[in-house]
C-alpha cells in the first residue's frame, strides 16, 4: 500500500490515459476483427462456464459464438480489406435475431490457437464474462474488452516508473516515456480486444520495473518476493513471458553477487526466495505433465526436441530482424526485414494484419524515427561514463530483449519454409514497452537541457497523432 | 514552459490540419471491375516463386490510380503491375511486401481518359510461400495467362478511383454504420468515441503543460 501511495500522480494519469485509449480503440474496431480475438473469447467461454482448460486446438467455435460470427460477417471481412462490416439496420436486425435465437450450450473445448495458451488471463476474464452471462456474447466481448483496457493501464504505469528507475536525474522526462507508452497505437489497439497480449505487455512492463528498482536499491527480501511474483505471473499468462526469463535470471544472479559482496552470505536468501516464488508454476506444471505421462514441459520441450539445425535456426533468427551476414544463407531475399516486418507492421497493421496505411505513411514515417533514434544515440554518447558504471544492468535489459526476440524467432522457425515468418508481428515485441518508454526519455534528453522538454512534448504529440490517425484508419477501414 | 506550450499547440495545430485533410480527401471507390457480382472467388493459379500473370481485353477506367488485384497469401510480396495498350506500356505500379489478406491494392498512375483493350500485368516473386491468384473460371480464350500459357479462368481485377464525396461528407453514414453491430447499438458508440478520444489528449496536453518545464 505504501508503494502504491508513492508513485507519483503522473503515472496514474498515464495509466489512466492508456486505459481510456485502449476503450475507445475497443469502440472503434469491430467484434471480433482483432487477430485471434475468436478463439481468446471461446477459452473464456470453456473456463467461466466448465472451470476446465480447452482441450482441442480446432478453430471450430461454439454454435453460440459462431452464430455471431456469421451474422456479422466475420468470415468475410477478416483479411479482405475491400469487405466492410455490416451496414444496415436490416443486418443488425438479423444479427439481434441471432443473438436471441442461439441456444446456450456450456462451454467451448475448441479453442483454436488459444488452446496451448497459460489460464491466468482467461481466468481473469472470465470474471467479466461472467457478469455479462446474463447479455448475448456482443456484451460479453465488450466487457472483456474493458478487462483487457485496464491492463493498458498498468503497463503505462510500470513503463513510467521503470523510466523513473532507469533515468532517475530529470523527472519531466518519466512523463515523455510513459506518456509515450500510453498514447502507443499498437498497445491500445491490443488491449482493446480479448487478447492475452495486454497482460503479458503489462506483466512484462512490471518486470522490468522490478528488476531496475533492485539495481537501484539493491536486491532486498520486498525486491525478491516482487521479482519472483511477476515471474510466476507471467509465466501463467502467455507463453512468449518464457522470452525474458534468461535476462530475469541473469539479472537475479548479478544481484545476488553484489548483495553478497556488501553483506555476506545472507544475500543467496533473496535470490532462492525469487526463484522458488518465479518458477513454481513451471514445477507445478511438470508434475502435473509427469503424472499425466506428457512431455515434462509441454510445448517448450516438444520445442527444444524439434530443433533441426542449430546454425541455421540462429542465422534465421538474426535475419528475421537484422540484415544477414556475409556468407551466410539468404532466408529472406527481397526483404528487409528491419523494415518490412517491424518497423512497417509498428507504424500500422491492424485488424486481422489486413489494415494499412498508403505505402508512402511508412516511408514517412522513417523521419521522425531516425530522429529519435539520433537523439536516443546522442544522449548514450553523452552518458557514456554512466553506461559503464551500468554495464551489468544494461546487459540484463539487453538479454531479456534479446530473449523474447529469440523467441518469436524461433517460433516462427518451426513453420518456416512454408510460411517465411509466421509470428514477425510487432506486437510480440511488445513486452520490451518499458524499453521503449526509456528509450524516447532517452531521446528528449538527447536534445540538451534546453531543448530536451519541447523535444519530448513533440514526440508526445507524435504518438498521440499516430494514435488518432491509427484509429482513424481502422475506422475508415471498417466502416466507410 | 513557453516552449513547451508553443511545441505542444504547434502540434496539435498540425494535427488538427491533418485530420483536416484527411476528411477533406475521399476514399476510393470502384471505377470498374472484372469481378462478377455475388460470386464466390475461386484459385485459378498458386505460384512458389517468380511469375507474371497476364490479362487482356481490360478497361482501364479515367482517373483510375490504383488497382486491385486478388491474390491471397500470408504474407505479401513485393507486386508490380503493369498496364499496356498495343504493346506500349501507359501505366504502372508496384506495392512494397507485406499486405496480408485476400487481395492487394496497387497503386499507379492515374490516365485522364479511359483506354479500352489494355492488358494488365501482374508479377511479384516468393519464395517458400504461395501465392494464390483468385478470380473465376472462364473459355481458354478470355483467359491470364501465364508465360503465353492460359490458365483455367480470370483474375479479379478492380479499378480504384477517388470517389466524388470527401470522408467528410461521408461521416455521418461511417458513424451509423459503426454504431452496428455492438453489444448495444447505436450511434451513441461513436460519441462515445470521439469523447473518450478528447479526453485523452485534453489529459495528455494537461500533463505535459504541467510536469516539463
Amino acid at each position: 500500500m505504501r508503494l502504491v501511495r508513492r508513485i507519483p500522480r503522473a503515472a496514474w494519469i498515464c495509466g489512466l490515459i492508456a486505459c481510456l485509449n485502449a476503450v475507445c480503440w475497443s469502440l472503434v474496431t469491430p467484434a471480433f476483427q482483432v487477430t485471434d480475438e475468436p478463439a481468446h473469447f471461446a477459452y473464456v467461454k470453456q473456463l467461466a462456464e466448465t472451470g476446465r482448460l480447452p482441450s482441442s486446438s480446432s478453430q471450430e467455435t461454439a454454435a453460440e459464438e459462431g452464430a455471431v460470427l456469421r451474422a456479422l460477417h466475420q468470415g468475410a471481412v477478416r483479411l479482405r480489406p475491400q469487405n466492410q462490416t455490416i451496414a444496415t439496420q436490416a443486418e443488425q436486425e438479423a444479427l439481434e435475431r441471432e443473438l436471441a435465437a442461439t441456444p446456450h450450450e456450456t462451454g467451448s473445448p475448441e479453442a483454436g490457437v488459444a488452446a496451448s495458451q497459460p489460464p491466468l488471463y482467461y481466468a481473469l476474464e472470465a470474471i467479466p464474462y461472467t457478469l455479462a452471462s446474463s447479455g448475448t456474447v456482443l456484451d460479453r466481448l465488450q466487457l472483456m474488452r474493458l478487462m483487457s483496457a485496464l491492463f493498458a493501464g498498468l503497463t503505462a504505469i510500470f513503463a513510467f516508473l521503470f523510466t523513473r528507475e532507469t533515468l532517475p536525474g530529470e523527472p519531466w522526462a518519466w512523463t515523455v516515456g510513459g506518456l509515450s507508452v500510453a498514447l502507443a497505437p499498437l498497445l491500445g489497439f491490443m488491449s482493446g480486444a480479448v487478447n492475452p497480449d495486454s497482460l503479458l505487455f503489462a506483466v512484462s512492463a512490471a518486470t522490468f520495473y522490478c528488476l531496475a528498482r533492485a539495481f537501484r536499491r539493491g536486491l532486498d527480501t520486498g525486491g525478491a518476493v516482487a521479482i519472483g511474483v511477476v515471474t510466476a505471473i507471467g509465466l501463467v499468462t502467455k507463453l512468449n513471458f518464457v522470452g525474458l526469463v534468461p535476462g530475469i535470471l541473469l539479472g537475479l544472479i548479478i544481484l545476488s553477487i553484489r548483495a553478497r559482496r556488501a553483506s555476506g552470505s545472507s544475500a543467496w536468501r533473496p535470490l532462492a526466495l525469487a526463484l522458488a516464488l518465479g518458477f513454481s508454476p513451471v514445477v507445478v506444471y511438470a508434475v502435473i505433465n509427469a503424472l499425466s505421462g506428457d512431455a515434462l514441459l509441454g510445448q517448450v520441450s516438444w520445442r527444444a526436441s524439434s530443433i533441426q539445425s542449430v546454425p541455421a535456426e540462429i542465422n534465421y533468427i538474426w535475419q528475421l530482424y537484422l540484415p544477414r551476414l556475409p556468407g551466410t544463407v539468404n532466408d529472406f531475399p527481397g526483404l528487409f526485414t528491419t523494415r518490412q516486418f517491424w518497423f512497417d507492421g509498428y507504424v500500422g497493421l491492424y485488424g486481422w494484419l489486413d489494415t494499412t496505411f498508403p505505402s508512402w505513411v511508412y516511408s514517412i514515417a522513417l523521419i521522425p524515427t531516425a530522429a529519435i533514434a539520433l537523439l536516443c544515440g546522442r544522449a548514450l554518447v553523452g552518458a557514456r561514463a554512466a553506461l559503464r558504471s551500468r554495464a551489468a544492468e544494461l546487459a540484463v535489459y539487453a538479454t531479456a530483449a534479446v530473449g523474447v526476440m529469440a523467441l518469436v524467432g524461433a517460433a516462427s522457425y518451426t513453420v518456416f519454409p512454408e510460411v517465411d515468418a509466421e509470428y514477425a508481428q510487432a506486437r510480440y515485441l511488445l513486452p520490451m514497452l518499458a524499453l521503449f518508454a526509456a528509450a524516447l526519455a532517452l531521446a528528449a534528453r538527447g536534445a540538451g537541457r534546453r531543448w530536451g522538454p519541447t523535444v519530448g512534448t513533440l514526440i508526445v504529440v507524435l504518438f498521440l497523432a499516430h494514435d488518432i490517425v491509427s484509429q482513424m484508419l481502422v475506422a475508415a477501414r471498417f466502416y466507410g | 514552459m513557453r516552449r513547451v506550450t508553443a511545441a505542444l499547440v504547434g502540434g496539435l495545430t498540425l494535427l488538427a490540419i491533418t485530420i483536416g485533410l484527411i476528411l477533406a480527401h475521399a476514399p476510393m471507390t470502384v471505377a470498374g471491375s472484372d469481378r462478377p457480382a455475388g460470386q464466390p472467388e475461386e484459385p485459378i493459379a498458386a505460384s512458389h516463386e517468380y511469375n507474371s500473370y497476364c490479362q487482356g481485353g481490360e478497361t482501364l477506367p479515367s482517373g483510375t490510380s490504383a488497382l486491385r488485384v486478388w491474390l491471397d497469401t500470408i504474407y505479401g510480396p513485393r507486386v508490380e503491375v503493369a498496364v499496356s495498350s498495343q504493346g506500349r506500356r501507359i501505366t504502372s505500379g508496384e506495392r512494397h511486401s507485406g499486405w496480408v489478406g485476400g487481395s492487394v491494392t496497387i497503386p499507379v498512375k492515374p490516365l485522364r481518359r479511359t483506354v479500352s483493350g489494355v492488358t494488365v500485368c501482374v508479377s511479384f516473386r516468393v519464395r517458400d510461400e504461395t501465392v494464390t491468384v483468385q478470380g473465376n473460371a472462364t473459355p481458354v480464350a478470355s483467359a491470364t495467362r501465364e508465360d503465353g500459357q492460359p490458365l483455367p479462368g480470370r483474375m479479379w481485377i478492380e479499378y480504384l478511383h477517388p470517389g466524388e464525396r470527401s470522408w467528410a461528407s461521408l461521416l455521418a453514414s461511417t458513424a451509423r454504420r459503426m454504431g452496428l453491430g455492438r453489444a448495444a447499438a447505436g450511434i451513441w458508440v461513436v460519441f462515445l468515441a470521439i469523447g473518450l478520444a478528447a479526453a485523452v489528449i485534453v489529459l495528455a496536453a494537461g500533463l505535459v503543460v504541467k510536469e516539463l518545464p
